[in-house]
């Protein structure tokens, strides 16, 4: 009897311990991954910082500025040149001719004069409809 | 033996250790079943402490791997970003590695040092052979290298040399910001500028106790704008040149909140190479300099004079002639030899109106109004450079006469700011701040230092100024501006000299209910063919404020509004009629 309850006593031990074992082995597996993703964030912040701030050195106004008087013809805001929308009059109505179909006219002239008189040969309705 | 430990407890552990274990007369087989209990029992303890220890190194280990890993980061510690009103990066911190080396464990300087020479050619190899050959712990041979040459040193593979990731301050606007940030020094500790400000505020404490050396902390938000802040750098650095002045300087100024929306004061230092900041004609103009301001100074005094209710706009005083004092003898530049009203003092800028309007207020009421405005004592904002204004010791009559027209009273140009905002914004004093600050705030500490009418007066008079008067040409068409000139003679050698000026030029925008007040100072101006031979203010600072305003006042967000009345029309019927309610601070 008291051997069997040392049996039983032995084996729960030693199946506690393997347990142990595993949980700790997991939570140090799972540690090291912690800090990785922390040095891992760092370092990607760190990149972020980089980028921002090269980021603002290159759209500082300055060199902007110094660009756009270099390559573009854009001169200095006029404050006349500032209005509401509202306070905007209509636009003025300019009457245009009916719109073409340029598609309809390029296909038109590339499609040969439908077919006379052959036997059974029905006008694609298709074409009619683009006419 | 038995009796002995049945009777004297005490004894029990001579006992055992006497019979049990050593005693003659004890039954072998219980002495060595004993002597194994105590092998046990040692055994048995020594593999507690080890669990102990165990359990111990798996709870903290974490703890100790990140201390380790924080003492060999960043030595340079960890600032907080500096950022404008709209979030746009002022100052911003970036890792770069720095090379050190550990002399004590240097086999051979000499070897070491030619190594270095050939990869960093920019070392001084005299220098670093001392402190190679030195027996310190540690040293450091080169802050701030690149990846690149990282790399380099890595591979030559010598032993005791090392890296670390410092933190390094990077200013991306470089001079534009100079006078407001300020700059740190080589271990990233401010010591100019709101930087310096950052570090009295706790920052320096903290990193002394070891904390702070990451990037935790929230970046300090601004009140300058980064736009408006280029395009006053920009005009300034212009008008500088095309004048051929000594300085140029200039100030926007949120006269509801007292924030600064820029500050400039030309020359400046790039604050990457804190060097040239130590150069004294770099110093910033407008808070650590105090200038005469000049016929600015005259919008004080007619303020005074309004605000007793003695005089009133329509109340004229007489400016024939020069006034005699003493020996002083005080004329009018745009002299007119007729009795003047008050407004036509103020658009002729005449010094003998101003010094009879301030002597018909007594020197006594003088001095407390100015005082009240914050001209006399010293102006202190977040930045720790401050100057005291020079005030003369016995202030008598003559003192208020050339104090009424900006000569014989030196103060920070900020500081006239500030006084000239209190009279245009419906009276209140705000101290002038470079950080965020709400209207509400603003107004829980604004001090009112003249009643609304005179505030609705002071500003008719300024919109008159820049629609007849000396300030024309800063009428920048849309913005309703108005203004104030002033020129002031500077002293060379105890003497007030004729030809070498400071000009400035006070610019109030939108004039009939101002938001923003614009301040352009020019030192020395010299004349130029444009400006036909003159260098006053209306001939220099005015046109300055002009082309700054025509660029600022879209980024500022204000609307222009054409085909306005006068100012007689809106400024003073309106203020006639409705008492004038005044906008909130």
């Amino acid at each position: 009897m008291m051997r069997l309850v040392h049996l039983i006593v032995a084996a729960a031990l030693v199946a506690a311990a393997v347990d142990v074992y595993k949980i700790k082995f997991e939570s140090t597996v799972q540690a090291e991954r912690v800090a990785k993703l922390a040095a891992e964030i760092r370092r990607e912040r760190d990149a972020i910082a980089a980028l921002r701030a090269e980021w603002a050195q290159l759209d500082n106004p300055a060199r902007v500025q110094a660009l756009a008087q270099r390559h573009l013809a854009l001169k200095m805001l006029d404050p006349a040149q500032i209005e509401q929308l509202d306070r905007l009059p209509e636009r003025p109505f300019i009457p245009t001719a009916p719109p073409t179909d340029a598609i309809a006219n390029i296909i038109d002239a590339l499609e040969p004069e439908p077919p006379t008189g052959s036997a059974g040969g029905a006008v694609p309705t298709t074409a009619g409809a683009t006419r | 033996m038995k009796r002995r430990r049945d009777t004297a407890p005490v004894w029990w552990h001579h006992w055992m250790m006497q019979s049990l274990l050593y005693g003659r007369g004890v039954d072998r087989a219980r002495k060595a079943q004993a002597r194994l209990g105590l092998a046990l029992l040692g055994f048995a303890l020594v593999y507690a402490i080890i669990a102990f220890r165990l359990v111990l190194y798996a709870a903290m280990a974490d703890t100790h791997m990140v201390r380790r890993s924080g003492s060999t980061d960043a030595v340079a510690t960890a600032r907080p970003d500096i950022v404008d009103r709209n979030g746009e990066i002022l100052a911003t911190d970036f890792k770069t590695p720095s090379l050190f080396a550990e002399p004590r464990r240097i086999i051979d300087p000499d070897e070491a040092t030619e190594l270095l020479a050939g990869v960093l050619p920019d070392l001084d190899s005299r220098e670093v052979r001392d402190r190679l050959g030195s027996k310190r712990g540690f040293a450091w041979l080169k802050r701030d290298i690149t990846p690149a040459q990282q790399q380099e040193v890595h591979r030559l593979g010598i032993p005791g040399i090392g890296f670390l990731t410092e933190n390094k301050r990077v200013y991306p606007n470089g001079n534009e910001f100079s006078h407001i940030i300020g700059h740190v020094n080589i271990d990233n500790q401010g010591i100019a500028g709101i930087e310096k400000w950052i570090d009295n505020r706790g920052l320096a404490d903290l990193h002394r106790a070891g904390f702070g050396v990451d990037r935790e902390h929230e970046p300090v938000r601004l009140g300058v704008d980064l736009r408006v802040q280029h395009a006053l750098h920009d005009e300034l650095v212009a008008a500088r040149d095309k004048f051929k002045a000594d300085a140029a300087a200039g100030i926007v100024l949120d006269v509801r909140t007292g924030e600064i929306v820029s500050m400039v004061s030309v020359p400046d230092y790039n604050p990457n190479n804190p060097r040239e900041a130590l150069e004294p004609s770099r110093i910033n103009r407008l808070t650590t300099g105090v200038y005469e301001m000049g016929s600015t100074f005259k919008a004080l005094t007619i303020a005074m004079a309004l605000d007793s209710g003695k005089v009133t706009l329509n109340s004229s005083f007489d400016a024939r002639g020069s006034l005699r004092y003493g020996h002083f003898n005080i004329s009018d530049y745009h002299a007119q030899n007729r009795v003047l009203t008050v407004p036509e003092i103020f658009t002729y800028s005449s010094n003998i109106g101003a010094a009879k309007i301030a002597l018909s207020q007594g020197v006594e009421n003088h001095r407390t109004f100015l005082s009240k405005v914050g001209q006399l004592d010293r102006l202190r904002t977040e930045l720790p450079e401050s100057a005291e204004p020079i005030v003369p010791k016995h202030w008598g009559e003559l003192n208020t006469v050339t104090i009424s027209y900006g000569h014989g009273l030196s103060v920070a140009p900020l500081q006239s700011v500030m006084g000239v905002a209190a009279i245009v914004n419906g009276g209140y004093l705000i101290p002038p701040t470079f950080l965020r600050r709400s209207p509400a705030e603003a107004r829980a500490i604004a001090k009112r230092v003249v009643k609304s009418e005179t505030s609705a007066a002071m500003r008719y008079l300024m919109r008159l100024n820049a629609e007849k008067g000396t300030a024309t040409k800063a009428d920048v068409k849309g913005f309703y501006v108005g203004g104030k000139t002033g020129t002031a003679e500077k002293v060379i050698n105890g003497r007030y000299s004729k030809n070498r000026l400071m000009t400035d030029f006070m610019a109030v925008l939108p004039a009939d209910e101002p938001r923003f007040l614009v301040l352009i100072m020019l030192d020395e101006p010299k004349p130029i063919a444009e400006t036909h031979g003159f260098a006053t203010s209306g001939w220099n600072a005015a046109p300055v404020a002009a082309k700054v305003i025509t660029r600022i006042a879209p980024l500022l967000g204000l609307e222009p509004r054409f085909d306005l009345p006068t100012a007689d029309h809106l400024i003073l019927a309106a203020a006639k009629e409705a008492r004038w309610s005044p906008p909130p601070p």
